[in-house]
């Protein structure tokens, strides 16, 4: 089964990114942190599943967002990654690209905005 | 924001004003006045680190709560700024403390913005309890304007209640006109971009 991975420190936005994509039918895995997914990722590997999709925040304890896209390419350059994050500045936005992301999103972010969004990339 | 050296804390000293949000390691006094916005102050005792933000949540949240509401979702990403800047110096949220002040309706107010702040008082207290964080303090609501004084070290509030708007005009009319400007925006957020 495809799962979709929510990546972020926050509770709400966790809660509020699966309210936003649960009529995707996709199973969703939340993760608090970088190694927190990583280790996730691993998890459902292991069980046979497929992440469809990655949601991203980079602001994070342990393991920040970057660090994580930059381990998961190494493993997976394919699976779409999309960031959902306050950082907004043009290097920071431009280092996500050149690491693999597939698209920036800019919280607050708009629920039906981050459903279509994501409905294009799991085409 | 605006930074004085303080002779009464013998700290520095750094005035948010309405819409801005400071975090920092550093010995310091965070201090504002509120009238219908909301502080929110964040600080981790051992890590010595602390934050204050101050907003608004511009209109009133549906009755299915904050999680499906997209005005309650500008709130949440005021918030999340002051978070994400607690992050990068070394903060973590699972360890953060709040205490939260404002969203008073002083004499002048309308009775909309009443309910505006009625709302935003449910929002803080929904954000807070989904977040699992521990609200330390909360002085919200009320007829006044209050001013703050935030220590983030220490995670210490002095609050006073206002008695004298003269003293506070200028906070007054920049808090009006951000709030002006929150709900012209209220269907504004945050840009997308798709990398092809």
């Amino acid at each position: 089964m495809k799962h979709i991975l929510i990546i972020d420190d926050s509770p709400t936005i966790r809660i509020s990114v699966e309210h936003a994509l649960k009529s995707l039918g996709h199973a969703m895995v939340c993760a608090e942190n970088g190694r927190d997914a990583l280790g996730k990722i691993d998890a459902l590997i292991a069980q046979g599943h497929d992440i469809a999709l990655c949601v991203l925040d980079v602001n994070m304890p342990e393991m920040d967002g970057i660090s994580f896209l930059k381990e998961f390419r190494s493993r997976d350059k394919f699976t779409p990654v999309l960031i959902l994050t306050t950082e907004s500045e043009d290097d920071k936005i431009k280092e996500g690209r050149s690491h693999g992301a597939s698209g920036w999103i800019i919280k607050p972010f708009k629920p039906d905005e981050l459903l279509s969004v994501a409905k294009r990339f799991l085409k | 924001m605006i930074k004085k050296t303080d002779s009464q804390f013998n700290k520095p000293l750094y005035i948010l004003y309405p819409g801005e949000f400071y975090a920092t390691k550093e010995d310091c006094v965070i201090s504002t006045v509120l009238g219908s916005c909301m502080a929110v102050c964040l600080f981790d005792v051992a890590k010595r680190i602390g934050g204050m933000g101050i907003f608004i949540v511009p209109g009133t949240i549906g009755t299915s709560g904050i999680i499906s509401d997209a005005i309650a979702s500008k709130g949440i990403g005021d918030i999340e700024l002051l978070l994400g800047e607690i992050v990068k110096i070394g903060g973590d949220r699972r360890y953060l403390k709040a205490k939260i002040f404002g969203a008073g309706y002083p004499a002048d107010s309308s009775s909309q913005m009443e309910q505006v702040m009625n709302s935003n008082i449910k929002f803080i207290y929904e954000y807070f309890t989904l977040e699992n964080m521990t609200v330390e303090r909360s002085d919200l609501g009320g007829e006044f304007r209050r001013r703050l004084y935030f220590f983030p070290w220490t995670g210490k509030v002095y609050r006073n209640i206002l008695q004298n708007n003269e003293e506070s005009s200028e906070f007054i009319k920049l808090e009006q006109e951000y709030i002006d400007s929150e709900f012209r925006q209220k269907e504004k957020f945050g840009r997308v971009i798709l990398f092809d």
